[in-house]
């Protein structure tokens, strides 16, 4: 049960951005307070039941509960099984921003001059600040391109490859990099392989093309024209690639013109192949 | 140019204007009371109709249509909404229905009444507060966040728009694929409600999802907060004043939100960086609406003790909170299936506080009523995990 604690106790402080590093636990641990402190200030201070209930002693009741070993067996067993990746979610429940934001202006609402009114206004804008990241200034935040935001030079490529109105879809092999964009772009291109194989690799399936261009350091060639051709290893000739596009920098054995292919263009700084031989 | 326009004009009707009319058809649920029939809460009520009725027509089309699934849920949902926003419309220009004449249109100009009668100060706060709301909408124009699961939930919508299909073709390699495959996500079907908003307005779904859903979430969301503060702050006029009060509130949400990227797992990186997904909208949008439908049951609990008459006069009453429940419960079904299960268990631990403070054991049977879509879809989950299903869901 302990162990189970344990593992309840890295969630929570994970939620919080405490993965390990000391600042980043510290920070993790200081918001945990600022959020358990309001929501206990809210159960001394406030008056109205129906307040206090709902956003001082319920988000202490749902953190107590998110603890309980039990709460996270239960989860694990029968919701999500079999790791209850998204334990955490439970923790959505508590009114994290009602609690702390209405807890200081109760706090606000209860000090009489004016000047001791501004300075906890200003101090709970600093340490919201301090104790928060901004979300615009995390790694996985770019300049939008265009509308879709999605990359300009993945619009580009599918731009080049993609089948005119009315003709038959095309199947394109895509570096890791690049599948993500492609068919939120348009579904008139098919792949080999998605998101399922490249963020999933933990799971070491097998896909022959994958394997052939993504796993290798110096990718064989042959190997690669004869996956693309036949990904299914069946002669199932629907789920050939008539395209293959990879980066200029990307270290392969042989030219691919060398070996029949068609470099259709460079774009952005990838080789667009296309094989004759695929209808 | 032209073109452009005119897709802006549609997705207005389709996400503003037809929400807002069904509001208006069935803002006979509401409470008579005039702050309570305000422009958005009516809007709100709309909404969640609007979705609900996607819904109860999305899942049968799915699972019992095999081709061209999409193309026969979009015409019988646009052709049923239309007709209900139509009526609506009829209903707030007093053509029809004419016994409560523009009750709308007033209540907006309390909006404005309100404003002007603030302070200076509290309107410099609220510039503030609105201030940093467009700023968030126009950050989620001008920053693209980047999310894995987009080549999933994106390329559903935009499948559904160009392919006529609902979930049928698996959208990571585009090739044709089980409905029982992707059971799970397929149940949350609020991605095909983006599709059908792509597909009526003539706007690619991706495009939809990334800078048009932002655009429409985030005021929705504060507007909810902004819901809350109005019922948190309604008694402290004696103090230092509701209304001095309510926009600093909403300021330090706004901060909150904005400085809340602490872990990739909390509702603001949520609402900030992937608005457009179900999850989404059920942590941002979903949960914080049913707080605010419990505080405005407590704030109704002393009326309803009040009332005498029997359980119609009761029903009267406390009905209209519970029917949003209901509502706001189908809703986080549509959004993810997780949804289904803890948006229950949620409104179940609120309950249990409006019982121990009201002593009242009649809301034990609002929230069996309330939960009905959430058994109703967890039902419907198991029974596909079980297999029980699959010849039809195929």
């Amino acid at each position: 049960m302990y162990g189970i604690f344990r593992e309840c106790w890295v969630t929570l402080r994970q939620y919080f951005g405490g993965y390990g590093e000391p600042a980043d636990n510290f920070r993790a641990y200081l918001y945990i307070v600022l959020l358990l402190a309001a929501a206990v200030y809210i159960t001394a201070r406030e008056r109205n039941a129906a307040k206090k209930l709902l956003l001082g002693i319920a988000p202490i009741v749902i953190v107590l509960g998110f603890l309980f070993p039990v709460t996270r067996w239960a989860y694990v067993s029968k919701i999500d099984p079999p790791m209850g990746e998204t334990y955490y979610r439970i923790l959505w429940l508590i009114p994290m921003y009602v609690v702390i934001a209405y807890a200081v202006c109760l706090l606000i609402s209860r000090v009489k001059r004016y000047r001791f009114k501004t300075v906890i206004a200003v101090a709970t804008v600093l340490v919201i600040a301090l104790s928060g990241s901004l979300v615009y200034v995390n790694q996985y935040m770019t300049r939008a391109e265009n509308m879709y935001h999605i990359p300009q030079y993945a619009i580009n490529i599918c731009d080049a490859i993609k089948p005119a109105d009315g003709e038959e879809r095309v199947t394109a092999a895509f570096p890791t990099e690049l599948t993500y964009f492609v068919r939120q772009y348009t579904t008139d291109i098919n792949m080999p392989f998605g998101r399922d194989y490249t963020d999933w690799t933990e799971n070491n399936y097998y896909h022959a093309v994958y394997d052939a261009m993504e796993k290798p350091e110096v990718i064989n060639a042959d190997e690669l024209i004869a996956a693309t051709r036949d990904p299914e290893g069946n002669g199932n000739t629907a789920v050939s690639c008539k395209y293959i596009v990879l980066k200029e920098d990307r270290k392969i054995d042989k030219d691919l013109t060398s070996l029949g292919l068609k470099l259709v263009g460079t774009i952005d700084g990838y080789n667009i192949y296309e094989d004759p031989e695929v209808e | 140019m032209l073109q452009v326009l005119w897709s802006v004009v549609r997705l207005i009707f389709w996400m503003v204007a037809v929400p807002f009319f069904i509001g208006q058809l069935f803002n006979f649920i509401l409470p008579v009371d005039k702050k309570r029939r305000s422009f958005g809460i009516t809007y709100l009520l709309g909404l969640l109709i609007y979705f609900a009725l996607f819904d109860i027509i999305a899942l049968p089309c799915m699972i019992l249509i095999k081709y061209s699934a999409f193309k026969c849920c979009t015409r019988i949902y646009g052709v049923i909404s239309v007709l209900l926003a139509v009526l609506g419309a009829c209903k707030h220009f007093g053509v029809l229905f004419t016994k409560e004449k523009e009750p709308s249109r007033k209540v907006t100009l309390d909006y404005i009444e309100d404003f002007k009668s603030f302070k200076t100060e509290t309107k410099i706060y609220f510039g503030i507060f609105i201030a940093l709301v467009l700023l968030q909408m126009v950050m989620s124009l001008v920053y693209a966040p980047f999310d894995g699961d987009d080549a999933f939930y994106v390329v559903q919508s935009l499948q559904a728009q160009q392919a006529d299909v609902m979930n049928t073709i698996n959208p990571y390699l585009g090739r044709s694929q089980l409905l029982s495959a992707e059971y799970r996500h397929a149940l949350a079907v609020i991605i095909m409600w983006i599709a059908f908003i792509a597909k009526a307005s003539g706007v690619h779904a991706t495009i939809l999802s990334h800078s048009v859903m932002p655009v429409f979430v985030i005021p929705l969301v504060y507007f909810v907060y902004y819901e809350i503060a109005k019922v948190l702050f309604k008694d402290k006029e004696n103090s230092t004043g509701k209304k001095e009060l309510l926009p600093v509130f909403m300021i330090f949400i706004t901060l909150l939100i904005m400085f809340g990227n602490v872990s990739i797992n909390t509702p603001a990186t949520f609402l900030l960086m992937r608005t457009w997904q179900g999850k989404t909208i059920f942590c941002n949008l979903i949960l914080p609406m049913m707080l605010w439908i419990f505080l405005l049951m407590f704030e109704d609990a002393k009326k309803v003790g009040e009332v005498s008459g029997g359980l119609k006069e009761t029903t009267r009453v406390a009905a209209p909170w519970w029917i949003m429940l209901t509502l706001a419960n189908i809703l986080s079904c549509m959004c993810t299936m997780l949804g289904a299960g803890i948006g229950a268990g949620f409104a179940a631990l609120l309950t249990l506080a409006l019982l121990i403070v009201t002593k009242r054991k009649s809301v034990i049977l609002g929230l069996c009523i309330s939960v009905i879509p959430n058994i109703v879809y967890v039902g419907l989950f198991l029974m596909l995990k079980k297999g029980w299903l699959h010849t039809i869901f195929n």
